[in-house]
């Protein structure tokens, strides 16, 4: 999994009469972990988007590497994200009628051969964020736990980006605190690149960079060691 | 890819509606199946039971009333062949079988129908048990009635009995004055004493309302009518050669022509001022295209119907898959192509269309099957609803139909933009 690093230049995104992100630069390297900050409606999950390929901006680019996710076709960005990114939400969205061993695996059933990891991978995760094996329903585990479902399941194919949008924000404290502590190793003890759109003070404290977005547009970046 | 994981979870997830949505398909297809199955086995049932009367001769009139009456033995009231020309059919050379019809008694509900008994065996394709009737007051019953040979057997005629009188009665009423009798038709019974029954024989199964009869030799019904009885006084002997002296006027003739040639001579000989002639295809075939006229119109409001159904469902579907659609984007988000979101709600609508029309299938196969059993039980008619191409075709144009119009919700559910679907 040696990461890319994944590179911003004039990033413009208009969706209504005023542009919904304004980014002129910003370079998000492996290995560390960028927190989007800012209140609701800064724009900090349409920026996650933006650099994941959900959305296409107006203008500019996003690099991976040599190659602009932005001049990618649909499908290709799929596939990129379906190898080379992991994507954790807010509300988990777990299948619930399926298993956790189960939603691990969900990526398998559309990755290519091979790319996005088998069954042990899956369950030594799940051993490793310390989820039940045993449930035979997701939607049986706590909040915590499900949540720590989907972050396996976003790193089975041990993609080197993992994309996280508010993960902690329907977690409490301790929860939420765990959560950002596997974030933070995913990027430090893993090498891989992790964006995270949060308002959490748990999640920004162990950020690398935190990009603060105020319409759209970086009020600030401060890049530095982790508290 | 495999999307099937996914559509079984969607179907769990809302597993009342999915079995509601698979139920209604499957009594719109069962409707559909069951009214195209239940109109062959009646066409086929009634066409099998007129197989063995292959050419019947009757007073002018119409040809139906007759057919129902003679080989459904509906009781219905029709004329009578005039006795000159029953007497050239009964003894017409060129007929192997020439068998005067006659109704009018009953046993416990049960017709009393009078001919001869070579008709009896051809008629069964030889006895199942006994013997033929030999004496005017012997009897063989049809293979579905109750009556056991050697059973005893009071008669009612008409609407009234006429039980009470013995077989040797009957015997010396043989010598009745015949000469007053021959203007009697069905409805103006001259209601007489006459002997009880004996059953010496019963009848294989025909599938038609014989198996529920009593048949008796056609003298005992002109006797019990009071009518001359085909034979000269002091005669006491029963069935062909009749004389033409003592013969009463009959409802119908089935002749059994010697060959296929004679069979269309005869129909053409018979059909005069005086009679008429007919083979029961031709009647048959007049009332199939009623039949299946009605049949076509039932066909297409069923087809109408099912469509009105797919369309609700359709639409019912388009609302789930809304429901679901930030599970789409989800699946989108993890890295799953367009396909594959198209496949799996257009599988998980393929599921409901094919497994309800399966099981339609097979609750209208059901259906027909139990309609058929009432309508034979009501009629004597022996049907079986069966499964044929017809049906087949009509499910596999149905599951055609559903899987192209399943595309539609699938093809939404494409197009819906990812992120929208992530934001909800």
């Amino acid at each position: 999994m040696p990461g890319l690093p994944l590179r911003v230049t004039g990033l413009r995104l208009q969706l209504g009469s005023v542009p919904t992100v304004d980014l002129a630069e910003l370079a998000l390297e492996p290995g560390t972990l960028t927190v989007l900050f800012g209140p609701s409606g800064a724009g900090k999950s349409t920026l996650l988007y933006l650099l994941s390929g959900l959305l296409v901006p107006d203008e500019g680019s996003v690099f991976w590497g040599g190659t602009d996710l932005a001049a990618l076709g649909e499908r290709q960005r799929d596939r990129w994200r379906g190898t080379q990114a992991g994507f954790v939400f807010q509300n988990f969205h777990l299948i619930d009628e399926l298993t956790p061993l189960d939603n691990v695996r969900v990526t398998t059933l559309f990755a290519p051969r091979g790319a996005a990891g088998g069954k042990a991978r899956a369950r030594e995760l799940l051993e490793q964020l310390r989820v039940p094996l045993d449930r035979s329903r997701t939607a049986l585990l706590s909040r915590g736990e499900q949540q720590r479902v989907a972050i396996a399941r976003a790193l089975l194919g041990d993609p080197p980006v993992l994309f996280a949008d508010e993960p902690t924000a329907s977690l409490d404290r301790a929860a939420g605190q765990q959560v950002a502590k596997i974030l933070r190793d995913a990027a430090t003890i893993d090498g891989r690149t992790v964006v995270a759109a949060s308002h959490d003070p748990d999640v920004v404290a162990l950020a690398d960079t935190v990009v603060t977005l105020d319409h759209g547009q970086p009020a600030s970046i401060r890049s530095g060691v982790p508290a | 890819m495999n999307p099937l994981p996914i559509v079984w979870a969607n179907l769990r997830r809302n597993p009342f509606t999915t079995v509601l949505f698979v139920g209604v398909v499957a009594l719109a297809v069962a409707l559909g199946i069951a009214i195209s199955a239940q109109e062959r086995a009646l066409r086929q049932g009634s066409a099998r039971a007129a197989d063995r009367f292959d050419l019947i001769v009757a007073a002018p009139g119409s040809p139906t009333d007759v057919l129902l009456s003679v080989v459904y033995l509906d009781p219905t009231a029709v004329e009578l062949l005039p006795p000159d020309v029953s007497a050239g059919v009964l003894n017409h050379p060129r007929a192997a079988i020439a068998a005067p019809i006659g109704f009018g008694d009953n046993i416990e509900g049960d017709p009393v129908v009078g001919t001869i008994s070579a008709f009896v065996e051809h008629l069964s394709g030889g006895l199942a048990d006994g013997r033929p009737f030999t004496a005017i007051n012997e009897a063989v019953v049809g293979a579905l009635s109750p009556h056991a040979i050697g059973e005893t057997l009071h008669v009612a005629h008409g609407e009234g009995s006429f039980g009470g009188a013995d077989a040797d009665a009957a015997a010396d009423s043989l010598d009745h004055d015949h000469d007053h009798a021959d203007d009697h038709d069905e409805a103006e019974h001259a209601h007489g004493d006459h002997a009880d029954l004996v059953v010496v024989g019963r009848m294989q199964p025909t599938g038609t309302p014989w198996d529920r009869a009593v048949v008796v030799p056609i003298e005992y019904n002109w006797l019990a009518h009071d009518l001359p009885i085909g034979h000269a006084a002091g005669e006491t002997r029963i069935g062909p050669p009749f004389d033409p002296a003592a013969l009463p006027g009959v409802p119908a003739i089935v002749v059994k022509p010697v060959d296929v040639a004679t069979a269309y001579g005869l129909r053409g000989e018979y059909r005069t001022a005086q009679s008429t002639a007919f083979f029961p295809a031709e009647v048959l075939v007049e009332l199939y295209a009623v039949l299946g006229d009605v049949a076509r119109v039932m066909s297409a409001l069923t087809f109408a119907a099912q469509a009105l159904v797919i369309a609700a469902i359709l639409a019912g579907v388009v609302a789930i898959l809304d429901l679901q659609r930030q599970r789409f984007a989800v699946l989108r988000a993890l890295g799953a192509p367009p396909a594959f979101v198209f496949a799996t709600a257009w599988l998980y609508v393929a599921f409901i269309v094919v497994v309800g029309s399966a099981i339609g299938l097979l609750l209208g196969w059901a259906a027909a099957g139990l309609v058929s059993q009432l309508v034979a039980g009501e009629t004597g008619v022996a049907m079986s609803a069966s499964i044929g191409a017809t049906e087949v075709g009509l499910v596999l144009a149905i599951v055609a139909t559903g899987l192209v119009l399943a595309t539609l919700p699938a093809l939404l559910i494409y197009r819906r933009p990812v992120v929208h679907g992530l934001r909800q």
